[in-house]
């Protein structure tokens, strides 16, 4: 079965070749412009993965993150943060609010991949 | 202030009339300091819309290409299943080479997707920028309301004026939200 994949991020350059990425490999992909678009997103639609960025308007990756996570559906499921960020302190942020990993832009296609299929089973 | 010494009535007025015009003139350069950074800001804002107004266009036709190789990859393919088994061994070589060809600008674009992702860095930096500039115009107004600057010909007080704003500005920036020198791929942590 295919497996769905919430993009989140405010560039939409960076939100076409996650999508180019990820379709290219089988994946569906649920595209979203910032944090509150992505929960809106994340209620109605049955996702298995959330790639998400971190500095977005009206709602931040990590706000995002919280919410997500006090969600049953979203207790157990992936949520990757893709960002430009690679400070350790939110780091640390990122990893006591559950956070599944970290990615630091710009991604490679394959090492994107190679993550995804590690944590997605 | 500076303050205005006693002296006669003439005397009293050269002096007051001195420093109004010092008054009026540090007035007139800040004013020309906070229009100079609002200029920086506008010319940052421009390299932001080039800048994304490019990626917007690199995108497209990075998408157009990456369709155009696949419909090209799906032909070889086809046709190679039509000249086979009995299409001559020229034939099939040509194809074989076509097919190379297709695979290598296939890798060559999953390359780019790293390198496309530019746009989204130097948005954010010269945002980040962008803000400096703003928050140290809005310390320095801050310092001008202060009378911090109008104290004509006191270097030490304008220095310190403008020091104090600097300050307030620096304590008021975020940290850099891109510390990247180039556009290696990022580093990858699972927790």
């Amino acid at each position: 079965m295919t497996k769905t994949i919430l993009a989140v991020d405010d560039s939409a350059s960076i939100r076409q070749m996650v999508a180019f990425t990820l379709k290219g490999a089988g994946y569906e992909v649920i595209q979203a412009v910032d944090g509150q678009d992505a929960l809106d997103k994340a209620n109605v639609h049955n996702v298995n993965l959330v790639l998400t960025d971190i500095n977005m308007p009206r709602m931040d990756g990590l706000k995002l993150l919280e919410t997500l996570r006090n969600l049953t559906h979203y207790k157990t499921i992936p949520i990757l943060m893709l960002t430009t960020e690679s400070d350790n302190e939110i780091k640390a942020k990122g990893r006591a609010a559950g956070a599944t990993g970290w990615l630091v832009k710009p991604f490679d296609p394959t090492r994107l991949l190679e993550v995804i299929a590690k944590v997605i089973g | 202030m500076v303050g205005i010494p006693l002296a006669s009535n003439k005397d009293n007025h050269t002096a007051i009339d001195e420093i109004a015009t010092a008054d009026r003139n540090n007035i007139t350069q800040n004013s020309d300091v906070i229009e100079y950074l609002m200029n920086i800001k506008g010319e940052l804002n421009q390299v932001d819309r080039l800048v994304s107004d490019a990626v917007n266009n690199l995108v497209i036709n990075f998408k157009y290409i990456s369709k155009l190789t696949k419909s090209h990859h799906d032909m070889v393919l086809a046709i190679e299943k039509m000249a086979a088994p009995e299409g001559s061994k020229n034939i099939l070589t040509l194809l074989d080479k076509q097919m190379t060809i297709a695979d290598k600008i296939e890798q060559e674009l999953e390359m780019a997707v790293t390198s496309l992702q530019f746009g989204d860095l130097v948005t954010q930096l010269l945002a980040h920028t962008a803000r400096q500039v703003e928050i140290l115009n809005i310390e320095l107004q801050r310092a001008n309301h202060a009378s911090d600057l109008r104290s004509a010909g006191d270097y030490d007080a304008i220095q310190a004026g403008i020091s104090r704003a600097v300050n307030m500005a620096k304590a008021k920036n975020k940290k850099k939200p891109v510390v990247q020198q180039g556009m290696q791929m990022g580093e990858i942590e699972l927790f």
